[in-house]
């Protein structure tokens, strides 16, 4: 039942948005965003999965496989792995520029509440 | 209006929470977005679905074209070597991002005469410019005494004894956590450096790079700023950084220059399964293992190491609002801090 993990990461993204819209503390919405972004790993990583394959790594196929089986696809999707690993990094790399962001604000407006941040209102 | 002002006058108006506009829209919004991620979700391919052409084209071209076991390296470093050259430069830019918002104000420059305007300010301030011009210096010292409190409390954090009465005065954490730390960063550090140097050759640079950076978040936590200041320190963790960057460019732009295309291979195939298997994947890892590894480094110790620059008070009047904390911080904060507005 591989369609629950999507739903389950379906779900996860959109708690992850109803945390930024209803939210006004920028540390809750930079953790609505890491959610929203944590949800497209599980979904990655689920939609990499095939039942009963092995991992994309061309040495030592199990019993009663070849490196045949291997190489014409009796293995989980390397590709979407490879979206997982990278988004992963680049995603801690954000998430620290979207807390020095909300770390300067608050310096600055001493307050970590959107609704303060005014200086763009007409 | 002020930013101060503003502030003030928003919290007189009628504030979100008060009604329920908010979570309404919020919870219609949400439940818009999850209805359209179901509908699209049940077609997605299920755990039977064959492979996709290009994911059974990375399989085929891995040993024979790439003389590499390591599918997901291959594609990383080969197939899909041009995107990975674009998202390491898009987490290059975040870290840039990070060092510009964390640093410090800089004095300005003789831009508009400002510096010359200031200089004769300061003139009058202190005859003397030895710094002893009264609220400066104390400002000043009041921010030395700041970065220096940790040393004063513990030197070493493993010289406070077993069993000493609270507070904690040590930087560190407990004995057992420090122990821990020491016992577990070895094993991640030799994880990450056969992750960088070996793995199912090539290596992932990628994975590695974040793993080593857990070894000085290890470290950090159970030990405190000062023991991992030397090694995470701007001045060498940045140029080690640019020098993984370049080499990143050296070896795309070699591959265009020997073989027509950005991060192809010019490098003799190696059997696979030895260390030099991959060809120019191996040193594309290892630089991916540089960038990745200085670039997390850099930011996650930069937003770390964030001073205590908050906006001066206007008023000066709101001293009971903010609690003793935020007194301290404006106590080490005299010069302003112009580089948020």
């Amino acid at each position: 039942m591989i369609v629950a993990n999507y739903v389950a990461a379906g779900i996860l993204f959109c708690i992850g948005l109803l945390t930024v819209l209803t939210r006004r503390n920028l540390i809750k919405i930079v953790l609505g965003l890491s959610l929203m972004e944590a949800s497209t790993y599980l979904l990655m990583v689920s939609m990499a999965y095939r039942r009963h394959s092995t991992a994309p790594v061309l040495t030592s196929p199990p019993d009663g496989k070849s490196f045949a089986d291997l190489v014409h696809g009796d293995v989980a999707d390397p590709v979407l792995q490879n979206f997982c690993l990278t988004a992963i990094v680049i995603g801690v790399a954000v998430t620290a520029v979207f807390l020095s962001a909300a770390v300067r604000v608050a310096q600055h407006y001493r307050s970590v509440d959107a609704d303060d941040m005014t200086a763009l209102t007409g | 209006m002020s930013d101060r002002a503003a502030i003030e006058h928003a919290k007189q108006e009628p504030r979100a929470e008060d009604d329920l506009h908010r979570p309404v829209i919020g919870f219609a919004l949400a439940g818009a977005v999850l209805a359209v991620l179901v509908i699209g979700v049940v077609d997605l391919p299920r755990a039977a679905a064959a492979l996709p052409f290009i994911a059974r084209h990375a399989m085929e071209i891995a040993l024979p074209k790439w003389g590499q076991n390591e599918v997901v390296s291959e594609i990383v470093y080969g197939s899909r070597g041009w995107d990975t050259f674009g998202e390491t430069f898009l987490l290059l830019a975040a870290v840039v991002s990070v060092v510009t918002l964390t640093r410090s104000p800089e004095p300005r420059t003789e831009y508009v005469g400002e510096s010359m305007a200031g200089r004769q300010e300061q003139q009058e301030v202190d005859p003397k410019g030895d710094g002893s011009g009264g609220e400066q210096q104390e400002a000043r010292q009041a921010e030395e005494n700041e970065e220096d409190d940790a040393s004063d409390l513990a030197p070493n954090s493993d010289n406070v004894p077993l069993g000493t009465p609270g507070p904690e005065r040590a930087a560190g954490m407990s004995v057992v956590v420090r122990v821990g730390a020491r016992i577990a960063a070895v094993p991640i550090a030799v994880a990450a450096c056969y992750l960088w140097l070996w793995g199912y050759t090539p290596g992932g640079g990628f994975p590695a790079g974040a793993a080593i950076m857990g070894v000085a978040i290890v470290m950090y936590t159970a030990f405190g700023h000062r023991a991992v200041r030397p090694a995470v320190r701007p001045a060498i963790v940045e140029p080690i950084e640019l020098l993984g960057a370049m080499a990143i460019i050296a070896i795309g732009l070699f591959g265009l220059l020997f073989k027509d295309s950005m991060f192809a291979n010019y490098l003799t195939l190696a059997v696979p399964g030895t260390i030099r298997a991959g060809g120019t994947n191996q040193l594309y890892s290892g630089s991916e293992f540089i960038e990745v590894a200085t670039g997390l480094t850099i930011a996650i110790f930069s937003l770390l190491g964030m001073k205590h620059d908050w906006a001066p008070d206007e008023d000066g009047d709101d001293s009971e609002e903010d609690g003793s904390g935020s007194s301290e911080d404006r106590s080490s904060d005299g010069d302003g801090s112009g580089d948020a507005s």
